[in-house]
């Protein structure tokens, strides 16, 4: 597994390099020390696994997730932020307190690893999860829990359970990096979970109107009613 | 602070006051009704309607007299000064209603004519009718006497009650501040970087992670013993202040420089305990750690006019993120300044440059 440390503090980030060192299955691919920095190479890196510092020059470390596209596995590391750390709501990712407990790193690991054998080997530009902050508030969506991305301008709305989180992020642009098999361009302001779909009624002029499992229902423009035929063979 | 500040309490015993109010004048009407009625063998009918009426005169201006006592905070005043009002307020409420009850029936129920005409048996009817009204007068007076020293009992064990309570508040208060300000002095994200620190340095380079250790003991000594109100030397200062920069340098490696710039007769000048670390401290937390390039950390000093001068100098971020709680330091530092050199002293901090930075103290040199 490929981790990348991203820490400011050099000290920091020679010791969770050593205590990195019991675990050879995790392979340092590369370090950074502020977020400017780490963006440019979780890029071009790809690592699976970020070990990331909250409390960073120029930008905290949930500012580098907003800013990434593709987000890999993170555990957070910390001296002391409780009102950082108790920001979270997902139990999909684990954060250290340095001194960071060795113990503690096994676990969060374990964790990590076993996530990460769950998910099945896709192409490595199809999305799995996005980072999302809205207000004081972050989650990792995971992307086939989302029903609905509506267009708000140069934001989506991501219809996601109970809330709906805005991203910073065009519809366009993330488009080409969803799963075809699983989401469907609607019409020019929104794209649908084909999971959700509850059922899909004929409506005027060739539209066609999908209900989507708890949430709304959803217009299918004409242009796209007839691919949407093809791709589900009606 | 007789009308309680809380509704809730307010209606409360506002409730407690109509109860008292009722059970009193009611049970001393009804007991006279049947004195009246059994023992001095008075028509009922008529006894109930006069002695009914009195008493509902009697609660009226009894209520009266307690709107009076709390417009007029009665409350607040000494003993001698509230018995001498009580006594006077007694007489004034008690005349109307003394005269009232001479004209009427009940009047046989504390007549004194039997007795004038036993002792007294040669008094003129001149002498005796205004003596039985002044007895009459001086009964009620007594009622009202009685009805006062009640109800300022019960006003005062009240305030007495709440007062305690409030004390046990203000106690409960004044310890959770010093638990904050002793977990802010403490400054648990130093400490923990701190000790991260050491546990690499102890793999990386075991004589500087010895160092490390000593100074970092050497500033959780000083700040765990200093208190709020001392002062100590810029000398002492200075030196804490040196432990904690060598322990932020190793943290930071070379995005921290510092200088220093001190003349010798500055040392001996006092200075607020803590205040020069917790100057330091913000110039790192808001300069240095924010930046992620680092810079220059000044600390210069001169004596000029019998006054301290300090400088602390840091770079800024180019957009500085307001983070909860910014400037508290700051505040409490002028406050403790004000509190032991008044206005001599002064703590400003200059942000006209874009990229730099700069704390200035002024002290007495004497104080």
């Amino acid at each position: 597994m490929k981790a990348m440390i991203i820490d400011d503090e050099p000290p920091a980030r020679r010791e969770l390099r050593r205590l990195l060192a019991d675990f050879p299955w995790v392979e340092i691919v590369g370090e950074a020390g502020n977020i400017e920095q780490a963006a440019g190479l979780v890029e071009s890196l790809t690592p699976d696994l970020l070990f990331l510092d909250i409390q960073m020059p120029g930008g905290s470390g949930f500012d580098l997730l907003t800013r990434l596209e593709h987000v890999p596995a993170v555990i957070f590391t910390t001296a002391h932020d409780e009102h950082a750390v108790r920001a979270f709501e997902v139990d999909a990712l684990d954060y250290l307190l340095k001194p960071i407990d060795p113990a503690r790193l096994a676990e969060a690991l374990t964790r990590v690893k076993s996530a990460h054998a769950e998910r099945t080997r896709r192409p490595d530009d199809v999305l799995e999860q996005i980072f999302v902050r809205d207000g004081t508030r972050c989650w990792f969506v995971p992307l086939r829990e989302v029903r609905l991305l509506s267009s708000e301008g140069n934001y989506i709305r991501l219809s996601w359970g109970k809330t709906q989180p805005l991203l910073g992020r065009a519809l366009a642009a993330l488009e080409r990096r969803l799963d075809p098999n699983r989401f469907f361009r609607a019409n020019r302001q929104q794209i649908i979970n084909l999971d959700f779909i509850e059922n899909v009624e004929l409506g005027l002029s060739g539209r066609l109107h999908a209900q989507l499992r708890d949430g709304p229902e959803v217009e299918i423009s004409r242009r796209q009613a007839r691919l949407f035929k093809l791709k589900m063979s009606i | 602070m007789h009308d309680a500040s809380l509704p809730a309490q307010h209606t409360r015993s506002q409730q407690l006051y109509w109860i008292y109010q009722s059970v009193g004048w009611g049970v001393y009407t009804v007991v006279r009704i049947v004195g009246a009625v059994t023992v001095f063998g008075l028509p009922w009918i008529k006894v109930t309607l006069e002695l009914v009426t009195l008493s509902a005169v009697g609660l009226g201006l009894s209520h009266a007299l307690r709107h009076y006592v709390q417009r007029h905070h009665w409350n607040a005043l000494s003993i001698p000064q509230l018995t001498k009002r009580i006594a006077v307020a007694g007489f004034i409420l008690g005349a109307p209603l003394g005269i009232a009850t001479q004209l009427t029936d009940v009047a046989a129920l504390q007549d004194l004519a039997p007795v004038l005409r036993q002792y007294a048996p040669g008094l003129s009817i001149y002498l005796s009718v205004p003596i039985q009204y002044v007895h009459q007068i001086v009964n009620w007076a007594l009622l009202y006497m009685l009805w006062m020293a009640i109800y300022f009992t019960a006003v005062g064990l009240r305030e007495y009650r709440s007062a305690r309570l409030t004390q046990s508040e203000l106690v409960r208060a004044l310890q959770l501040a010093e638990l904050r300000l002793l977990k802010s002095q403490l400054n648990p994200h130093f400490l923990f970087n701190a000790l991260n620190t050491v546990r690499s340095l102890i793999a990386d380079n075991p004589s500087r992670a010895q160092s490390a250790v000593t100074r970092l003991a050497n500033t959780l000594r000083y700040t765990l013993s200093s208190r709020h109100d001392e002062l100590a030397t810029f000398a002492q200062e200075l030196d804490i202040v040196t432990d904690y920069l060598e322990l932020e340098s190793m943290r930071f490696e070379d995005r921290l420089r510092i200088e220093k710039n001190v003349p010798a007769n500055a040392a001996s000048v006092h200075i607020p305990v803590m205040l020069l670390q917790t100057l330091v401290e913000n110039a790192i937390k808001h300069g240095i750690a924010e930046v992620p390039s680092g810079g220059l950390l000044r600390i210069s000093a001169v004596l000029e006019n019998q006054m301290l001068k300090v400088e602390i100098e840091n770079p800024r971020p180019p957009a500085p993120i307001l983070a909860a709680g910014e400037g508290v330091g700051l505040r409490n530092a002028r406050d403790r300044l004000r509190l032991l050199f008044g206005t001599r002293a002064t703590l400003d901090l200059d942000l006209s440059k874009p990229t730099v930075a700069t704390a200035r103290l002024h002290v007495p040199q004497q104080r």
